[in-house]
């Protein structure tokens, strides 16, 4: 299957990347200039991860990647309040693509281990993913330092590789 | 065809059709999953073939074309991974965004295992990463210089070597991994892989990445003559003194080697104080065991300008030596040396004569060809019969490129021994009876009118080859240019009869152009005054039958020919006159006038402001840029580094041909640039319309600096304008108010007077700018001479790279940069303008406005350094043969110059080289004394 992480830079995309593929927490304070992409085996499951960054100058590239895969991972800092309005608008702009209609998408509110994380409802509520209706949308509070609800997330993930589009 | 055959199936026929809509269609491949390798590297080889053939890819197909692309990442398939690489270079250029692929390129070029594409990835990266993404990177292209894997290493420094234009700063930080990387210490003694897919060929390790290292290691340091000294010499293997305990290091790769040679000869070139040190280096590497390093050093040190013999020996020893080598490579490059060396020296080539001799019979025919051609350069004239013989047994089997060198080497033995006029001459003329291109014949018609020109006895003979040729001539420039020449010539020889009948011919036989021609030779004939009544009558009777000529130009020129030849003033005007409009200011005035549409219509063209010159000047400009030519062409190894120099020294937006030659010619087109700059400026425009004359540019800046300036003298009447030209070459600063103060190092109150200055407002980036210094010069008879230190002064700001706006908070800061200084000097009163009749000029002035001084100088080691000097202080125009000594001991130069561009000078150079120094007798001739003591005041 194929997923596409994308959210803005320093949400901890290529973190949860390594998270998932050694189940490793290393500290990666490189930006990602462009993408990176990773092959991982979950089970009988190969995921192709397409890890982009995150800087403004790479967003309009998102789109690009996240067409024809099997599920969209958002990443959020949910410690960092003051990019949640700017989180919210690239959410919305990304998922207005006509292209990337239908697509499951999973919102990730990372870094839950630090002291003002939002929660996963408070989190719904700030990115007003009730407003997707015509899509599967999910959302999960994760810390991939201490790798918190990752098993989750994966499980969630394997379940929609079947999803043939 | 045969590949029509193809058509259908994957082979070049298919590829041969494929177009960009085709293309892009086929891309989606890319999108499948899995990925299928073998289809995608086929794809990919499409790309890049149609890439390479017509890159008329639209930045949107190459865009799509890229993200499609960057889809097959991290495949396994490591044949997959370098096509990818290589499409991602080559649409780097056209796609947007290629910045994408960074982070994954760098994880590929990381040190893992022996794979063989870390290489490839580095490129990648390098072609398309910006300046603002070095930083990120550097430390990984640092790791990869020392890398022990040598294909990583090159490809680091190579892509250092494309990245230094845009990061000259990063690049420079990296020279201790540079030097590692030279020194070979880093890499593995073993050897480099190179995987195809399955098999693994060991290829033994050839240090190449010692020869990459020297590239950018030079390119760092180039501006900097010592860095470079030290680079040679460290690497040279010759310091035996271990400085800073790591030198001496002798380096392994002979490309590399040769790369040092070239450098030590560019700081010989530079620094003539630097040459004995590096000569004992030169030496060393002839003495060296492979055949290109040694051939290189040879080769350097014949070309070095000031060799002595001695040192040449050395270097002709050993490629005497090359000459009977095996390979033909190395004979050749061993012949192709000796060959240009014996234009200068040939007497240094003449021990070798034997061995050439040899090589005559050369199963090589490049070369027998040098090697004959290198004998008749250092045979003397006692073997010129016995050459000749053999040239002519073997020019049957040569190309018409080889024949044209042979003509060339004939032309000039023709002039150095025209007791032998004979045997050149028929040699010529079998040349032309045989079949050959046009540069063969008219190189051999040149070659004859030479001759023909040098050695009056032969002319004849010589009109009569050419009547020859022109009866069965297929080339119709040829038969104009002859036809021009005898209807020159002709009317002056003693039977001008028998080319009358040859030129007629052609009016009976010939395409319009040759009639044309041969009506205009034939009115020649009749125009002058040598040939007789009856012949000049039966001349018109010729010209009248042309009268009916069906093409109308030939008619036009038989009517107007046989109006004017009835008339004897109109013949004297007309086809007699030898005076020529400046046929450069004659181009450049129709230009204008036909650019113009309004002038079209409401006047006819005017030659009113087309200067006039005597057919003998521009005969001497001619020659001048011939010889010119010849002398590139004769030194075949230097014309690179003197091209440089010339447009190096470029001023304003002219082409450099128009800077290189001085003298009457101070191009027109550069004199009209400059009144056009001067007038615009009001404070300027009111010291007259356009300066007397003007200097030619000169750079006060070292190269390569951060900001270039170049200074030109305009004289006026009564006023001297500094012009510099300044350019800022830092890219990300942007300078204003750029003034240039000029302090004069004497006391000139009264003399001169700093009028006022004009500044450059502002000046960005590579583009140049113009500041000018106005000094006037009260007593018009006082031409004084001091040297100004100048300083280039402005407010820098920092500025944003792309579009040179500054930085909106940047109040900047007040800087100065000191110039090289600027001499004021007679020279600089004197207009290097070429006078026709000097002789009678110089009989005419007489002893009355003589001025003589006797100088003894000891600075200068030949005549030619001497009268060079003596050239460029005067500021004259040397006539010919004033530059070249013909004899080592004792040699006469004349120069001519108009003194504020009107009074005519005439300046005679008498010079002897005793054992220590050169005795100069200088006398300068004018209307009067004192104008010539003024003059010789310049030698002091």
């Amino acid at each position: 299957m194929e997923l596409t992480l994308v959210g803005l830079q320093n949400s901890g995309k290529t973190t949860l990347v390594g998270v998932i593929a050694s189940g490793k927490f290393t500290e990666d304070m490189i930006p990602t200039v462009g993408f990176n992409m990773r092959k991982v085996t979950k089970g009988n499951v190969i995921m192709k991860l397409w890890d982009i960054g995150g800087q403004p100058r790479f967003r309009s590239m998102w789109e690009r990647y996240c067409r024809g895969v099997n599920a969209i991972v958002f990443v959020i800092d949910s410690a960092d309040h003051k990019k949640f309005d700017q989180a919210r608008a690239e959410l919305r702009s990304l998922l207005e693509k006509p292209q990337l209609k239908d697509i499951p998408v999973l919102v990730l509110g990372n870094k839950n281990d630090l002291d003002n994380a939002l929660d996963v409802d408070q989190l719904i509520d700030i990115m007003d993913l009730g407003l997707y209706t015509d899509r599967e949308v999910a959302c999960y509070s994760i810390s991939a330092k201490n790798q918190t609800n990752i098993d989750k997330i994966l499980r969630w993930l394997i379940n929609h590789s079947k999803n043939k589009r | 065809m045969d590949f029509k055959k193809d058509d259908d199936s994957d082979g070049l026929g298919a590829l041969l059709k494929m177009d960009n809509s085709v293309l892009i269609q086929e891309a989606r491949l890319f999108n499948e999953t899995p990925i299928k390798p073998r289809q995608c590297r086929i794809l990919l080889a499409k790309i890049l073939y149609l890439l390479n053939r017509e890159s008329n890819l639209s930045q949107r197909d190459a865009t799509e074309l890229f993200f499609g692309i960057t889809k097959l990442f991290q495949n396994k398939d490591m044949s997959l991974r370098q096509m990818v690489y290589l499409a991602i270079k080559e649409l780097s250029n056209i796609s947007s965004d290629v910045i994408m692929a960074t982070s994954s390129l760098m994880k590929d070029m990381q040190p893992k295992s022996d794979v063989i594409y870390r290489g490839d990835a580095i490129r990648a990266l390098c072609k398309i990463t910006d300046a603002s993404m070095i930083p990120g990177i550097e430390r990984f292209l640092k790791a990869a210089i020392v890398d022990r894997d040598s294909s990583t290493a090159s490809a680091a420094l190579v892509s250092s070597y494309h990245l230094y234009s845009s990061v000259k700063d990063t690049v420079r930080r990296w020279n201790n991994e540079i030097g590692e990387a030279l020194s070979g210490k880093a890499i593995s003694s073993n050897s480099s892989f190179f995987t195809s897919s399955s098999r693994t060929i060991v290829i033994p390790s050839s240090n190449i990445v010692q020869y990459h290292a020297a590239g950018l290691m030079y390119l760092i340091r180039q501006q900097d003559r010592m860095a470079v000294l030290k680079l040679v010499q460290n690497y040279s293997g010759s310091n035996k003194s271990g400085w800073l305990g790591s030198a001496g290091s002798s380096l392994k790769n002979n490309m590399a080697l040769c790369m040092l040679v070239r450098y030590a000869v560019r700081v010989m070139e530079d620094d003539p104080n630097l040459v004995p040190q590096l000569h004992d280096l030169l030496k060393m590497w002839v003495a060296h065991r492979s055949d290109m390093v040694s051939l290189e050093a040879a080769r350097a040190i014949c070309n070095l300008k000031k060799a002595n013999a001695s040192q040449i020996s050395i270097a002709v020893n050993a490629l005497q030596k090359f000459l009977s080598s095996p390979k033909p490579t190395v004979r050749f490059a061993a012949i192709r040396t000796l060959n240009s060396l014996a234009v200068a020296y040939p007497e240094a080539v003449q021990p070798c004569n034997v061995d050439i001799e040899d090589l005559i019979t050369d199963s090589n025919r490049s070369v027998a060809t040098l090697a004959i051609t290198t004998l008749l350069k250092t045979g003397n004239e006692a073997s010129v019969d016995r050459l000749m013989e053999q040239i002519q047994e073997f020019m049957s089997e040569i190309s018409d490129e080889f024949k044209i060198i042979v003509v060339e080497a004939v032309r000039s033995l023709g002039i150095q021994f025209p007791q032998k006029h004979a045997i050149f001459l028929n040699f010529l003329a079998r040349i032309l009876r045989d079949e050959g291109g046009y540069d063969l014949k008219q190189s051999v018609v040149s070659a004859i009118m030479d001759l023909s020109k040098h050695v009056p006895s032969c002319q004849e003979a010589a009109l009569a080859h050419l009547c020859e040729f022109i009866e069965d001539c297929e080339f119709t420039k040829l038969s104009v240019r002859i036809l021009h020449l005898l209807g020159e010539q002709g009317p002056d020889t003693p039977q001008p009869t028998i080319y009358i009948r040859h030129i007629y011919n052609r009016v009976i036989l010939e395409n319009a152009a040759v009639r044309a021609a041969a009506v205009n030779a034939l009115a020649k004939f009749c125009a002058s005054q040598k040939i007789d009544e009856s012949l000049y009558s039966s001349i018109r009777v010729l010209l009248e039958r042309c009268l009916d000529d069906r093409d109308d130009e030939v008619r036009d020129r038989a009517a107007w020919a046989l109006s004017i030849t009835n008339n004897k003033q109109a013949r004297q005007t007309y086809i007699q006159d030898d005076s020529t409009f400046s046929l450069a200011a004659l181009e450049r005035k129709l230009v204008e006038y036909c650019a113009d549409p309004e002038a079209i219509k409401t006047s006819a063209f005017s030659f009113d402001g087309v200067p006039r010159i005597s057919r003998a000047e521009e005969k001497a400009q001619s020659q001048k840029q011939r010889n010119v030519i010849s002398e590139v062409l004769s030194k075949p190894s230097q014309p690179s580094l003197g091209l440089k120099k010339k447009t190096s020294s470029n001023f304003g937006d002219t082409s450099p041909e128009a800077i290189g030659g001085f003298g009457p010619s101070q191009s027109e087109q550069q004199k009209e640039l400059y009144a056009k700059q001067l007038s615009s400026i009001p404070e300027i425009a009111k010291l007259g319309a356009a300066p007397l004359f003007s200097s030619e540019p000169a750079s006060l800046t070292e190269a390569g600096t951060e900001y270039d300036v170049a200074c030109v003298k305009h004289v006026y009447e009564s006023h001297i304008v500094y012009q510099f030209k300044c350019v800022n070459t830092i890219s990300e600063q942007v300078l204003e108010n750029v003034e240039i103060v000029m302090q004069s190092e004497e006391e000139l109150d009264g003399q001169l007077d700093y009028e006022l200055t004009i500044p450059v407002k502002k000046l960005v980036n590579d583009e140049p700018g113009y500041v000018y210094v106005v000094y006037s010069r009260p007593d018009q008879d006082i031409y004084p001479t001091t040297s100004f230190d100048c300083t280039l002064k402005f407010l820098v700001k920092e500025c944003d790279p792309e579009t040179y706006e500054p930085l909106e908070d940047d109040e900047g800061y007040e800087d100065e940069y000191s110039l090289e200084p600027t001499d004021l000097t007679e020279a600089d009163y004197m207009q290097p303008s070429y006078i026709a009749n000097a002789q009678n000029l110089w009989e005419s002035f007489g002893t009355n406005g003589e001025a003589v001084e006797t100088l003894s100088l000891t600075d200068f080691d030949t005549l030619e350094e001497c009268v060079a000097k003596v050239v460029e202080l005067l500021g004259m125009y040397p006539l010919e043969g004033a530059l070249k000594t013909k004899n080592a001991r004792a040699h006469q130069a004349i120069m001519t110059g108009a003194w504020m561009g009107k009074d005519q000078v005439i300046a005679r150079a008498r010079m002897t080289k005793q054992v220590k120094e050169i005795i100069l007798e200088l006398t300068i001739r004018s209307k009067d004394q004192d104008l010539s003591q003024q003059v010789l005041g310049a030698i002091a």
